[in-house]
């Protein structure tokens, strides 16, 4: 398999006096982009339906695609999964520009950037466990910022903070281990 | 690399583990004191009272604010530096040079204010009603400068008026120089502050805060846990540091912010060197504590005088052992037994000079 | 699960108690604010509805605001403006007045961080 599989050009010129479009050339690592994020909207969208006790606890299962991609493929594609589920997510919910799109995107922000501070550090690295934690604390943080000093800054909600964290921990170190044990079951199929 | 092995069923029981400790911070944090605690304000003895108990039912909580607001009143009345009072009485048969039987309102302050301007060596000396007076001090109207003629100031001061000029025997006064005239002010809080908490000992309530205008002194404890006491800072709003206190203490601050008018941008307030006649320009607070108001609020007065360099010195004379200091450029002297019980509640603590042990 | 997790881990682990002492130590939720003109009852209001509240005393009328769950004097006809100086008040127990107006201001929640100020 090459690396690049670009769609054929057109065959015939045209005819109208217009210049002929640049050609699209799709790249394998969009593709993989491209099934990923849609992954995760789709699951993004399934947990939209659950009831959460609180604003801003979900189990954000979606991470474990995003969490996976940067073990398998790199912060970049992990980057663009992130940010396409909220930005495609918010669009299929209809609540895209909304607050609950400002919060979603602070947060995914945040652990994105966390994501790339935490795979550039030198030594031995994290495995998708870590990755998994300092990604979720870091987008319930990003939350959590937003919310209080943008939209509510109520002293009651500070509250809230050593709960959300702790379910960030929490969500985080589930999330992890669900990629851990999926990874391993793709290295080795055979149970 | 270094890899842990992953054993097959560790995550459910860590999982169970984690939830469990959760929980139970959530839990402990929801916990608090409901306890009886009763809390009553009032206006009296010219600031705002705070009195707060502990354990004791509603109806014998409610006597003994009632009983604690009219004695405040009481004292208030009493000892008044400048509407007709037994003390304004007091004042002007002193300065005739006659000896009289002094009202027992104000005999024990009498007494006890020359035991401790001596202790302090005269930086806190109730007898200089006058220099107060001519700064504007003693007056319903809070003064708002210019400062009065410096030539008036030297001469008071040249005229010396101390507590040593009043002579006691039994309940016979006499004072030896007319510029004498008295202002209980600066320790009048302390003493009213251990009255009413004899008073509340009385009615049998063991845990009490009485808090006049900020300065308090606490019996007993809150329930199982001491009273936690915030201080304020000198500048700006908000707490600087906060004590624990159980037992039966007193918490009383001195500070440049209480009574003061500004001109030409310096600052006047109230608490007055005796030996120059004008404020006591080094320190912005000090915050004593001690078993008893009087003593705890004569001292943060003279250690205020006493200033940076000499409050050591001088608390080691009154026999203070909790002394925090806080200077004009804001770093906090105080003794490490004092450090020990400070907790700041600041972000970033401020300077702290600490000096030998008192 | 690389020793960076488990580092990760138990930093992240160790924060939350840390956190529960900072956001959680006492001065609980502030559900109300006590405010007290002289010495007749005092008035109680909820911290939840935002509001201005005047109050007559005899120097005129301190004029307070409940905002966000905070509250604090917006002005007051005394000269020194030590009350409005004191700025907000957000947690249980935390307290001002305007003196020379007779107006005492404190918050009641559960759980008060301080039983007593000193100033």
């Amino acid at each position: 398999m090459t690396a690049e599989d670009p769609l054929p050009t057109p065959a015939a010129p045209r005819t109208d006096g217009y210049p002929e479009p640049e050609s699209i050339r799709t790249t394998r690592e969009d593709h993989r982009i491209a099934w990923l994020a849609a992954l995760a909207i789709a699951i993004h969208i399934a947990e939209a339906a659950l009831p959460s006790p609180l604003p801003g606890i979900k189990p954000g299962l979606a991470n474990v695609v995003t969490i996976a991609a940067l073990v398998r493929f790199g912060w970049g594609t992990a980057a663009w999964i992130s940010l396409l589920r909220v930005l495609m997510g918010s669009l299929l919910l209809g609540t895209f520009l909304s607050p609950t799109f400002m919060l979603s995107l602070s947060g995914a922000l945040a652990s994105v950037a966390t994501l790339g501070l935490a795979s550039r550090l030198p030594g031995a690295g994290f495995g998708p466990i870590g990755y998994s934690v300092l990604a979720a604390m870091a987008h319930m943080a990003g939350q959590f910022t937003v919310a209080y000093y943008v939209f509510i800054r109520h002293p009651a909600l500070l509250h809230l903070v050593p709960i959300l964290m702790t379910a960030a921990v929490i969500f985080g170190l589930v999330s992890g281990i669900i990629v851990l044990m999926m990874l391993q079951q793709m290295r080795s199929p055979q149970s | 690399m270094a890899r842990i092995p992953l054993a097959p069923f560790d995550w459910r029981r860590t999982a169970s583990r984690m939830a469990a400790v959760a929980l139970t911070l959530a839990l402990a944090g929801c916990g608090n004191q409901a306890g009886s605690v009763y809390q009553r304000q009032f206006f009296a003895f010219g600031t705002l009272v705070d009195i707060t108990i502990y354990g004791a039912g509603t109806k014998l909580a409610q006597k003994a604010s009632d009983q604690a607001e009219r004695e405040f009143e009481r004292m208030h009345r009493s000892w008044h530096a400048w509407h007709p009072s037994d003390l304004t009485r007091t004042n002007r048969l002193l300065a005739t040079g006659q000896p009289f039987t002094a009202p027992a309102s104000v005999l024990p302050l009498i007494t006890l204010g020359k035991k401790l301007s001596d202790q302090s060596g005269g930086l806190f000396d109730p007898a200089i009603g006058r220099l107060l007076g001519l700064w504007g001090f003693e007056s319903d109207q809070p003064p708002k400068g210019p400062p009065p003629d410096p030539k008036r100031i030297a001469a008071l001061v040249a005229r010396h008026p101390s507590m040593d000029d009043i002579h006691v025997e039994g309940s016979t006064v006499s004072c030896s120089n007319p510029a004498v005239q008295l202002d209980f002010g600066a320790y009048a809080k302390g003493y009213g502050v251990d009255r009413v908490i004899a008073g509340l000992r009385k009615l049998g309530i063991r845990n009490a805060i009485v808090n006049a205008g900020g300065d308090l002194r606490a019996i007993g404890r809150h329930g199982n846990r001491p009273w936690r006491i915030g201080i304020m800072r000198p500048r700006g709003p908000g707490v600087i540091a906060s004590v624990k206190i159980s037992g039966d203490q007193s918490v009383f601050t001195s500070g440049d912010y209480e009574r003061y008018f500004m001109y030409k941008g310096k600052r006047y307030h109230h608490i007055l060197d005796p030996r120059t006649g004008y404020p006591a320009w080094g320190t912005r607070s000090v915050t004593v504590i001690d078993r008893d108001g009087a003593r705890a609020d004569a001292a943060a007065t003279a250690l205020f005088v006493a200033g940076p360099k000499q409050w050591f010195a001088t608390a080691r004379r009154m026999g203070i052992h909790y002394v925090m200091l806080i200077d004009k450029h804001g770093i906090v002297h105080m003794n490490p037994a004092m450090a020990k019980r400070i907790h700041f509640e600041t972000p970033t603590p401020p300077k702290v000079e600490l000096s030998p042990p008192l | 699960m690389t020793r960076a997790d488990l580092v990760a881990v138990i930093l992240a682990v160790a924060l939350l108690p840390v956190l529960y002492l900072h956001f959680w130590s006492g001065g609980g939720f502030a559900e109300q604010v006590r405010i007290q003109e002289g010495n007749q009852p005092p008035h109680y209001y909820s911290l939840a509805r935002d509001q201005r509240i005047r109050v007559h005393g005899p120097l005129g009328d301190s004029v307070l605001e409940i905002l966000h769950g905070r509250v604090r004097f917006v002005s007051s006809p005394c000269r020194n403006k030590i009350c409005v100086h004191s700025g907000w008040l957000s947690r249980a127990g935390e307290s001002t007045a305007c003196l020379p107006n007779r107006v005492s201001v404190q918050i009641i929640g559960q759980d008060p961080r301080f039983d007593a100020i000193n100033s």
